[in-house]
């Protein structure tokens, strides 16, 4: 980098120094750093490297994997994803990995947004205790087994409606967040409103939900993609396997074809697949959204 | 801030029954289970519905401290507590200098962090496979980078390493996460501090140390705490690596799993001993708890320094 201890003493010097001193942000678009670079390469073979591998690795044949594991596939087999998502039952399990990811990010969503809110705002009594539970909620004891007999109990064992009420609540720091948001709308507004004659249950829903957009986003995405990647309570909470949802599925098709490599590799290619074209459309929200999430 | 406190709605019914909603799907599927935990403990409550529960004291926690399990417990105390500082520790630092580099105007900055963040979203059963795709030790590209040396190793399969290569499989998972909140954490930094900075004659290392640093010192907090919480309770990326019952790679949480309901896919077994399971829940939430209070404690303390 630079060394810009300049003596002071010396106005030259000193004027000399100044593009140095300031703005170091314009100075690193001036002389792109080639160390930056290289470093930033050597990230992105550790991140995308792995990837492509996998991608490589589906498209051999079992002979071809055994002979050349590591090389450049020669020629390609796209029977592979064919084979995977038919002995695998991925169909299936995408579907219910659908609904589960919807419905459980809503229902989570959705208890952010209506118990958020009245809490940052002192609308309910006991708010300070609140607060201190949202907060407990990241640290609550592993409860595989409580929850087990819990939805046993509710005769919602082996449900789609148990697996989604339990992967619902199951991100637990979407009021937290929300309520940290909700910060940024002014007060007046719920003042403004209220005198309009507007109701409570209207103005969340038709002001205060456009308006906390991006943090409801946040909030529904990071539960998604939790719930989306879940394996162990599906595992537990259902037993029949055809609700499953696609992680677990993954598993046991692990569990299955420990030692078939292309077929393994295509079968991961299938649940990767949807995550990462998702994620192309929705990478720039996420990532914002998290920063903006996190500031607030 | 601003005094809230007066309620501008004509009613508070609808407030009160739309968090009544809102709160009573959270206290039974999370509070009630997590509370019923603790109970649940000092039973012998087995995998079966329909056997008696006795309430039976503290026996399960000693049984836990007890002598006959003493050896396997204490290491997969000592595994969980080894996973959490090393993955807790390689996601602040690398996630850090990550960060710093993202930071820069760089060409194609975005797509760089998007790339990072990925993995998050890939989840663990992905993670999981890719790893021990690239971990093959049949030939796999990590193996044949060790062949051109002229060493092998078992990786997963080898018992000195297994924890650490699925603390590496964990830093990859979650870095992204840590850089973001870094990134937005760097992005509050005003620039005018580093060009004061600059003309007090400050050269690099010592902008960081005295300007990055303590303005960093919240989103340190913030990444300490996640990373904390996240790795003494994770134990997913462990189950689908190395199985379970790996004593190499045994943790807390994972144990908790294996006496609820043994090795059956979520079926109830007869040799389940969830009482015992909760026992041990129990005490990896004080842990959680004692380990995080005690580093909010140091962290806030430090903040209040700088």
């Amino acid at each position: 980098m630079t060394s810009s201890a300049k003596s002071a003493s010396d106005p030259i010097l000193t004027l000399a120094a100044k593009p140095d001193d300031f703005a170091t942000r314009k100075l690193h678009k001036k002389h792109r750093p080639i160390g930056a670079y290289i470093a930033v390469a050597v990230i992105m073979i550790i991140f995308l490297f792995p990837l492509l591998y996998l991608f490589n690795t589906a498209l051999k044949s079992s002979q071809e994997f055994i002979t050349n594991p590591v090389g450049l596939v020669e020629h390609p087999q796209w029977s592979n994803f064919a084979e995977a998502w038919r002995l695998g039952a991925f169909g299936d399990y995408i579907l219910n990995t659908a609904l589960y990811t919807f419905a459980g990010a809503s229902i989570g969503t959705f208890i952010a947004l209506v118990m958020g809110f009245p809490v940052a705002r002192k609308y309910i009594r006991g708010g300070k205790l609140w607060n201190a539970l949202f907060v407990l909620v990241l640290f609550l004891p592993n409860a595989l087994m409580t929850q087990f007999h819990l939805l046993l109990n509710l005769h919602l064992y082996d449900t789609r409606i148990g697996y989604i009420l339990m992967v619902g609540v199951g991100v637990g720091i979407g009021p937290l967040l929300f309520s940290g948001f909700v910060k940024s709308i002014p007060t007046e507004l719920d003042e403004a409103a209220a005198i309009d004659g507007i109701g409570y249950w209207r103005y969340l829903f038709t002001f205060v939900f456009p308006l906390a957009r991006p943090a409801l986003a946040t909030i529904f995405i990071l539960q998604a993609v939790w719930i989306w990647n879940e394996i162990i309570l599906a595992t537990v909470l259902l037993s029949d396997s055809s609700k499953w949802p696609i992680a677990t599925g993954l598993n046991a098709f692990k569990g299955t074809y420990s030692n078939n490599w292309t077929l393994l590799a295509a079968a991961t290619m299938i649940v990767a697949g949807p995550l990462i074209i998702g994620y192309i459309f929705i990478q720039k929200y996420l990532v914002n959204g998290v920063v903006g999430a996190v500031k607030g | 801030m601003a005094a809230s406190s007066s309620f501008p709605f004509p009613s508070r019914h609808p407030v009160r029954t739309s968090f009544s909603v809102g709160a009573i799907v959270l206290i039974v599927f999370a509070f009630v289970p997590a509370i019923a935990v603790v109970v649940v403990s000092f039973t012998n409550l087995k995998g079966l519905p329909n056997l008696p529960v006795d309430w039976i004291g503290i026996e399960n926690y000693a049984r836990y401290f007890g002598p006959a399990r003493r050896s396997d417990n204490i290491n997969a105390l000592t595994n969980t507590l080894v996973f959490a500082t090393l993955a807790t520790v390689f996601q602040i630092g690398i996630g850090l200098a990550v960060a710093i580099l993202l930071n820069r105007p760089l060409k194609g900055r975005n797509f760089y962090r998007s790339i990072v963040f990925m993995p998050t979203v890939l989840g663990v059963t992905v993670t999981a496979l890719i790893w021990s795709l690239m971990f093959n030790t049949s030939g796999g590209p990590i193996q044949s980078i060790l062949n051109a040396f002229g060493t092998e190793s078992a990786f997963f399969g080898d018992d000195n390493i297994a924890l650490y290569l699925v603390v590496f499989c964990q830093v990859w998972m979650q870095l992204g996460v840590t850089v973001i909140i870094f990134l937005s954490g760097l992005q509050a930094i005003p620039s005018d501090l580093y060009e004061v900075a600059g003309i007090d004659g400050a050269n690099s290392w010592q902008r960081f140390r005295y300007v990055t640093i303590p303005m960093l010192a919240p989103s340190i907090t913030a990444n300490v705490l996640l990373g904390i919480v996240n790795a003494m309770q994770s134990y997913q990326l462990t189950y689908v690596l190395t199985g379970q019952s790996n004593k190499a790679t045994q943790l807390l949480s994972l144990q908790v799993y294996e006496q609820a309901f043994g090795n059956a896919q979520g079926r109830q077994m007869p040799g389940a001993t969830q009482g015992y399971a909760a026992a041990i829940s129990m005490i990896q939430f004080v842990l959680v708890g004692a380990i995080t209070f005690a580093t909010l404690w140091y962290l806030r303390r430090r903040e209040a320094k700088l």
